[in-house]
């Protein structure tokens, strides 16, 4: 039988089995466009459940008072933005609703334009000032040695925000210079950086941490949620949604949904019809190796 | 001398960070506190030879016409206009802001979306039930997928008050095996570290001083 050549330049026999398992990767690239993009233009509206975790990154800032200091450190840079900026401008938004003053800074060079833009955005929604509202620390080089020092200062960690101006001169940091004055750090963190905030400002100081974290890394962050060294975390697009729910105020997380839903779905069926070609395969060799031995 | 002297500072600086975990002493505290600013120091210095490492690298391979050398007149194009960019109009503003907004965070966002079309191909391809463990595997990764998406929470039935969906099995893989597993590995991380710092504090490992210490 003349077979078809698949993407990988191999001449398949064109039964039902060969196709399943030879799936020419263009048609999944497209498959997968198709399913990204559809619920993006026709919303299906998938109902959204709140996880525990997320409900008690919630509730962590829900509790606070008006006035008080949380210190937000979004420690990611523009490739993963499309899954964490929603949970920070929902987390700005929570904070500048409470009338919560807000520390920022990050600790990769990346995300420096990403804090300016995003800290922008929030705050001219509520109509916050900088340097009374909220205070842009920059990015400091090593960020061990920055979550360390600054549980001794943040005024010598930082001299200078990122604007540089004298952090002793802003009137938020007039009161505010370790973590003893900080209510609550609030990490959104593409890389393992949500452990050593675990380690270095809760272990050492006893602050308390929730976290914002990419679908990947959630799973890694578990164990510190079910110790209780995590107040509460937020896993991924979907722990953005459940966030941007609990606020009352729908966003990119929730829109992104539906997307991933299909997409999810889509995969899954790719895997399933891989497996059931790969089966059937393997079941027709057995029996034709049965077969010839018999002969 | 040459490795001895390292070895010296290396325990007293290490001893020292042990220590200050202990102790309220001011004197200790002031040290600790000249370590920390020390370690952010040398970490900018890094970045320095980073990018002076990264500009030769690609200047040589220009200057050889090595292969992939147009690519390189882009990295060292990007490096140069970013860095003059923050120099002469400031971070804040100007031709770096926009490089950044338009430029550089597309690209990464590009590059990472690409990634769900790979994971696709790469999942369809990977995942084949080869063996009992690989279908083990297989069906946890299908179940954790469509259970961390709404399409999941929807998937399954109730008994009385109770539903058990896909969601729920994927909290229950994530909070039960995965959690045995993870906690396993971080034990193991936590004691290699341990004994690691132990070994370098009493100088008997020495790999960081380079060949021949």
């Amino acid at each position: 039988m003349a077979g078809r050549r698949n993407d990988e330049g191999l001449r398949g026999t064109g039964r039902f089995q060969d196709i399943l398992v030879n799936l020419d990767r263009r048609i999944i690239f497209l498959a997968i466009a198709a399913a990204v993009a559809f619920p993006i233009l026709l919303p299906l509206n998938l109902p959204i459940q709140v996880s525990n975790e997320a409900r008690a990154y919630f509730e962590e800032i829900e509790r606070l008072s008006s006035g008080e200091v949380i210190l937000l450190s979004l420690d990611y840079e523009p490739d993963t933005m499309a899954e964490l900026d929603p949970m920070t401008l929902a987390t700005l938004r929570h904070a500048f609703r409470k009338d919560l003053r807000v520390v920022a800074m990050t600790t990769y060079a990346g995300g420096v334009g990403i804090v300016e833009r995003i800290l922008g955005e929030a705050s001219r929604e509520y109509g916050k000032a900088y340097g009374t509202d909220y205070v842009f620390l920059g990015y400091n080089p090593d960020w061990s040695a920055t979550m360390l020092r600054m549980g001794e200062s943040i005024k010598r960690t930082y001299p200078t925000d990122h604007y540089g101006r004298r952090t002793d001169e802003i009137p938020l940091l007039s009161e505010v210079d370790s973590y003893e004055q900080i209510a609550l750090v609030a990490t959104i963190a593409a890389s393992a950086l949500a452990e050593y905030w675990v380690i270095w400002a809760g272990g050492k100081y006893n602050e308390k941490i929730i976290t914002g974290n990419t679908a990947i890394q959630a799973v890694l962050i578990y164990p510190y949620y079910q110790t209780g060294q995590l107040s509460g975390f937020l896993g991924g697009l979907k722990g953005a949604a459940e966030y941007e729910r609990l606020i009352e105020r729908d966003g990119a997380g929730v829109r992104g949904m539906d997307a991933q839903s299909m997409a999810h779905l889509l995969i899954v069926c790719f895997i399933i019809a891989g497996n059931a070609g790969f089966l059937i395969q393997r079941r027709s060799q057995r029996r034709a190796r049965v077969g010839g031995g018999d002969a | 001398m040459k490795s001895t002297g390292p070895v010296i500072l290396g325990f007293l600086v290490g001893m020292l960070m042990f220590i200050q975990y202990f102790t309220p002493d001011k004197w200790i505290e002031a040290r600790y506190n000249n370590v920390l600013d020390w370690k952010q120091v040398v970490f900018g210095i890094t970045l320095i030879l980073g990018v002076v490492s990264l500009f030769l690298y690609h200047w040589r391979k220009i200057e050889k016409r090595e292969a992939g050398w147009l690519y390189s007149i882009v990295t060292v194009a990007g490096l140069l206009l970013m860095i003059a960019g923050a120099i002469a109009f400031s971070p804040q503003r100007g031709p770096y802001t926009w490089l950044f907004d338009y430029v550089q965070s597309p690209m990464q966002s590009t590059m990472f979306a690409l990634l769900a079309f790979y994971v696709a191909s790469a999942s369809y391809r990977a995942f084949r039930a080869r063996s009992f463990h690989a279908a083990l595997l297989l069906t946890a990764g299908v179940i954790v997928m469509l259970g961390r998406v709404p399409l999941g929470e929807l998937i399954g039935f109730s008994a009385g008050e109770k539903t058990y969906s896909l969601a729920t099995l994927s909290t229950w893989i994530l909070d039960y095996p995965n959690m045995a597993a993870k906690r396993g590995i971080m034990i193991g991380v936590g004691l290699g570290i341990t004994s690691t710092a132990i070994k370098i504090i009493v100088g008997i490992e020495r790999t960081y001083l380079g060949k021949g210490a």
